[in-house]
């Protein structure tokens, strides 16, 4: 006999694997972003333009995933009621 | 008319436990951001009132849930709602004044499952809506916002370790501005549903409501995000000042990952209505972005803690709800019992608050709000 509902068992699982990818994802996703946009400063300083560009372009697209993410999640919320 | 007067007794009832429970859970929602010193407490508090105002328009999945997962709907009545009420208020106060860790969510749930019982009997219950849509989220989330945490700080410890640390707390106390802001939006989402389901349901049993339509209407999610709001707007200064300072000594990057971790659990639990306290997912969250740093950084007595108040907030406030619902009953089916039992519960809310100021150590601390959702 199943303890609670099999429905309730995959919205558990769903929850549980999306907040893991989600806080996973965008964290690992900022810090690269933070490390990228610092290194970008390196490099311009030393006088490696293009790589700096491209490593800020990088993070820049990096954050932007990370905006996505939010705003995906808070539309899938309200869609769902 | 009768049933009127107890209507607008529960619903401005219902709207206090609201804004005390925006009112305590200010500290928990934006203390993280002071302690790294990402944002200043004016402004983080600004920010989460408007966010927590918002968040509450989003969903409605979990009003849903409150008015209609743990009671046979045609059981309640509104003095089994008012009753329910009275039995979270006095259990929070109960725990506060010992200082245990309580959820607000709970004692809520907890006092409309009692009251429903004393008032028809054990069928009026819903056993598999309170295991499915209650105990077993409520276990399952503070431990999802631990795991996601701690994979999570473990993982930006390695991608940050070769750059200067400077640059990286720079970076991360600007992420906890939208981090910060994201718990906010998912506190509001959470919390105000729960007030808004009970509404609801107080407004059906009354007949203002169809049972077999179950909305919540727009005046009352406008209701319930303003009073939830306010409360995180006046939100208590003392508290958040000693979770700003007294809080587990974090950087910006275990900060950012404890408000990520915080916000993706509640909204995942809010899309599938389940009604969490927000509290003990935040908590789960710090102490997982503790624990990836340094296992031993971990309050784990404050775990114990939250384990024993998560096991007796449900109980206890179920008992003492169907107590409240039998003292009401006392007076007859009429206006009278709320009214009496308002009139007691005022004073002593007031015997309690001039009790807090004259300095007793029985206060909120840290993980010890009177009203933690």
């Amino acid at each position: 006999m199943m303890l609670i509902a099999s429905s309730t068992a995959s919205d558990i699982v769903r929850v549980v694997w999306s907040s893991i990818l989600a806080t996973v994802g965008v964290s690992v996703l900022f810090s690269g972003a933070a490390v990228g946009l610092i290194r970008a400063g390196e490099l311009r300083r030393t006088n490696h333009g293009s790589a700096a560009t491209a490593l800020t372009a990088a993070a820049v697209v990096a954050l932007l995933i990370c905006v996505a993410a939010a705003v995906y999640g808070v539309i899938l919320v309200g869609q769902k009621s | 008319m009768s049933v009127d007067v107890i209507l607008v007794i529960v619903v401005a009832t219902a709207l206090a436990f609201d804004f005390t429970n925006g009112f305590h859970d200010t500290a928990n929602v934006v203390a993280t951001s002071i302690s790294t010193r990402a944002i200043g407490p004016r402004r983080a508090i600004a920010i989460a009132s408007v966010l927590n105002f918002v968040g509450a328009f989003i969903s409605l999945k979990v009003a849903d849930t409150v008015g209609q997962g743990f009671v046979d709907t045609h059981a309640v009545t509104s003095t089994v709602v008012y009753a329910g009420l009275l039995g979270a208020i006095t259990w929070n106060l109960m725990t506060w004044y010992v200082g245990l860790p309580s959820s607000s969510s709970h004692a809520l749930i907890g006092g409309l499952v009692g009251s429903v019982i004393a008032a028809k009997g054990w069928s009026a219950a819903s056993g598999s809506g309170i295991l499915d849509k209650l105990i077993v989220p409520a276990v399952v989330a503070p431990l999802v916002a631990f795991a996601a945490a701690w994979l999570s700080v473990i993982f930006v410890y390695r991608i940050v370790r070769s750059v200067r640390p400077g640059g990286v707390s720079r970076g991360f106390k600007l992420g906890q501005v939208v981090s910060g802001g994201m718990l906010a939006l998912a506190h509001g989402t959470n919390d105000a549903q729960k007030t808004m389901g009970l509404i609801t349901l107080a407004l059906v049993a009354s007949g203002k409501l169809s049972a077999s339509h179950f909305h919540v209407p727009i005046w009352v999610v406008i209701a319930a995000a303003t009073a939830i709001s306010l409360g995180t707007f006046s939100g208590g200064w003392r508290i958040i000042k000693t979770m700003g300072t007294k809080i587990i000594s974090m950087d910006a990057a275990q900060g950012f990952v404890a408000q990520t971790a915080g916000a993706a659990v509640i909204l995942a639990a809010s899309s599938a209505g389940y009604p969490l306290s927000t509290t003990h997912v935040i908590t789960g969250g710090i102490a997982g972005a503790g624990a990836g740093k340094r296992l031993s950084a971990v309050r784990w007595g404050v775990a114990r803690e939250i384990v024993t108040a998560w096991v007796l907030t449900l109980p206890c406030a179920a008992a003492v709800a169907a107590v409240a619902y039998s003292v009401v009953h006392l007076f007859g089916s009429g206006d009278l019992g709320p009214i009496v039992l308002s009139v007691v519960l005022v004073i002593a809310l007031t015997a309690v608050f001039f009790k807090a100021r004259g300095g007793r150590a029985h206060g909120p601390t840290p993980h010890k709000e009177p009203s933690q959702a």
